[in-house]
């Protein structure tokens, strides 16, 4: 075989096959098939393009609106649309809908992302605004109702889409957490993970030979373009976005939801399919990978760390996140994607349809994407601030034998309200609160051991304060003993030396 | 098959009901899910059983103090909201929910034990519990 890059066919030649009713199209699963059975030699002579298709919760995702001139006419600087926030930065009647802006009435269960699929099919949308009033604009209130038909223009904006792939994650730790990755369970109870791996657009043609600026593109059940790179876009680690632009207005609530994660946000599952023109034999190769060829981490939520920085805890395929379980050594863990699979399917499906009936043509990108892109994580002015900063070292325990009265005494003596339970050695076996000596008193219990909280929240020193008081309020304690990996109380940090230090006006960073 | 949860009272947590039940009557009792303490305890579970038996069994946790309620429905899913997404899948304890050879979801109502994990789970509020 030759140079990989040579030219098999052009955009140009590939539109006239269309037009003329004898192109050759193939999903990206029958191409993997064909190329199985018959080779990647003849798959990339007989056919033409291949469609790909993904449907995943795209948070980067919000359209542009707008409303047209009410008389008298209004600048509005604050605006809603059934509650959910539009951002109005914009000139007077034009906004942005961020699918992840929460409802002010309904918070989690109502969002940005529910407003556009309630647009998209149909309903009306009560819209509210407020301004100051202007000579120009003397309006200062409207509230109205709007269908996606009433206003002007509603072109969808999705600074970042398509994600290449994604980490896998699950969770360490032994409570329940709620993600933008779903539900994970306690202790590697499951593992959750998104994209369409072997459909997904952007594995397809990874060296970016047919995507571009301009690329026409399947959009949320319509026509769309991509726009440039999208946000984050990191495509030397596999890690590519894409920022892509459609007409609202034509678009299919089918394949634009709301969607909530419990505890998490609201977003928009949004479906794109792209089209990869066959022009030479790397991207006939390229767009035959399986999933058994497309490799993600599997990240541990458990750790509250910027996402690259989470403990991968093992690497793994798509094909094997697919099968529904990985081994994490020899557990054997329950996984799912938070991707449709089938409508990505559905999708790459339509989008042959419609190059086969000739209603769709291939575009020829006008600039690639970057083929290089850094991704850096946010430059933070100051210090965080550690638990070590702040917390108390000179910390008073006790023992489990001890008598409660005593220990009343010295909680007094001391003017504190937490007071660790320690074994000869130092490590924490338990804590006694204020709250715990109430409970001696009305049951009549003389030993510590008695009335002993025995499982202890705690907190490493090189923690930051910022978790650890998170971690507070998710079990609703007041304080915590700082535990060195050993479990030796070596400080206690409590809400009172966190408060003091936010009174002194030092916030939780030290700037 | 039906589906029961019975609630124990502290009075009766510690009695070996059904255990009794099963020697009594010699039909299986599947436990599904137990929730038990000191105070009280709450278990689900599938009894293999119809008609005048099942009421007979019934019954019998009654007679005993046991607090009885049949599970008629377990989960509603709403088809045309579910986005076969598979969100559900892995927190589901029992297995009863999974992908079907063409990825949409399939529903196993009799390994459901009414957990509403997948209530919770499910961005697009596809699963209901009546």
């Amino acid at each position: 075989m030759g140079d990989e890059g040579e030219r098999l066919r052009t955009i140009n030649e590939i539109n006239e096959k269309i037009k003329r009713g004898d192109v050759v199209v193939l999903t990206a699963e029958e191409m993997i098939k064909l190329v199985e059975s018959s080779g990647l030699e003849v798959a990339a002579k007989e056919v033409d393009v291949v469609t790909t298709g993904t449907f995943g919760a795209m948070c980067s995702s919000g359209v542009f609106l707008n409303f047209g001139h009410s008389d008298p006419p209004i600048r509005m600087t604050k605006c809603w649309l059934n509650d959910v926030p539009v951002y109005k930065g914009l000139a007077a009647v034009d906004g942005y809908l961020g699918a992840t802006a929460m409802s002010e009435t309904r918070g989690f269960d109502y969002g940005g992302g529910h407003v556009i699929e309630d647009l998209v099919s149909g309903k009306e949308v009560v819209l509210r605004a407020e301004s100051y009033g202007t000579d120009c604009y003397p309006r200062k209130y409207i509230e109205t109702t709007i269908t996606l038909e009433d206003i002007n223009q509603a072109i969808l904006v999705n600074p970042r889409n398509c994600y290449q792939r994604y980490d896998a994650a699950t969770n360490s730790s032994d409570r329940v957490l709620y993600t933008y990755m779903g539900t994970l369970l306690p202790n590697y109870g499951n593992i959750t993970f998104s994209g369409a791996g072997q459909l997904n657009p952007l594995c397809k043609d990874p060296n970016y030979e047919t995507i571009g600026i301009g690329t026409r593109i399947f959009l949320g059940g319509g026509i769309g373009y991509i726009i440039g790179e999208g946000t984050q876009h990191s495509p030397g680690a596999g890690y590519g976005t894409l920022m892509v632009k459609g007409d609202l207005k034509q678009m299919n609530s089918r394949y634009l939801r709301g969607a909530s994660f419990h505890r998490y946000g609201t977003t928009l599952y949004v479906g794109v399919g792209l089209p990869i023109p066959i022009i030479n034999m790397r991207v006939a190769r390229t767009v035959a990978l399986r999933d058994d060829e497309i490799f993600v981490n599997i990240r541990d939520y458990a750790v509250p760390s910027r996402p690259d920085l989470r403990p991968v805890v093992k690497r793994v395929s798509y094909a094997e996140l697919r099968s529904g379980k990985v081994y994490l050594g020899d557990k054997s863990v329950p996984s799912s994607s938070l991707s449709s699979y089938k409508i990505a399917r559905e999708i790459a499906e339509t989008l042959k349809k419609w190059i086969q009936e000739g209603i769709f043509l291939l575009t020829e990108p006008l600039e690639p994407l970057p083929r290089e892109r850094e991704f850096k994580p946010l430059k933070v002015k100051g210090r965080e601030l550690y638990v070590k900063d702040i917390m108390k070292r000179d910390v008073v325990t006790a023992r489990p034998g001890e008598d409660v009265k005593e220990i009343a005494a010295r909680l007094v003596e001391k003017g504190i309200d937490h007071l660790p339970i320690v074994d000869e050695e130092g490590k924490l076996i338990g804590i006694v609160t204020s709250w715990d000596l109430a409970k001696a008193v009305a049951y009549d219990k003389r030993r510590v051991e008695e009335i002993m909280t025995r499982k202890v929240i705690t907190a490493f020193e090189n923690e930051p304060v910022d978790v650890v008081v998170r971690r507070m309020s998710q079990y609703n304690i007041s304080g915590v003993p700082v535990v060195d990996r050993m479990n030796r109380v070596i400080g206690i940090l409590t809400t009172d030396d966190i408060s003091r230090r936010v009174v002194e006006g030092g916030g939780v960073w030290q700037r | 098959m039906a589906k029961v949860k019975l609630i124990y009272s502290h009075r009766v947590v510690d009695k070996p009901i059904l255990a009794n039940v099963v020697l009594r009557t010699g039909v299986l009792i599947n436990i599904l899910e137990a929730k038990v303490n000191a105070q009280k305890g709450e278990l689900i579970v599938s009894i293999s059983a119809e008609g005048e038996k099942l009421k007979e069994i019934l019954n019998l946790f009654r007679e005993e103090g046991v607090e009885v309620q049949e599970l008629a429905e377990t989960l509603r899913i709403d088809w045309e909201r579910c986005i076969a997404c598979g969100a559900c899948i892995s927190p589901c304890p029992t297995g009863a929910l999974k992908f079907k050879e063409d990825w949409s979801l399939e529903f196993e109502e009799d390994k459901c034990i009414g957990c509403r994990i997948c209530v919770t789970t499910c961005p697009v509020k596809a699963i209901n519990i009546p």
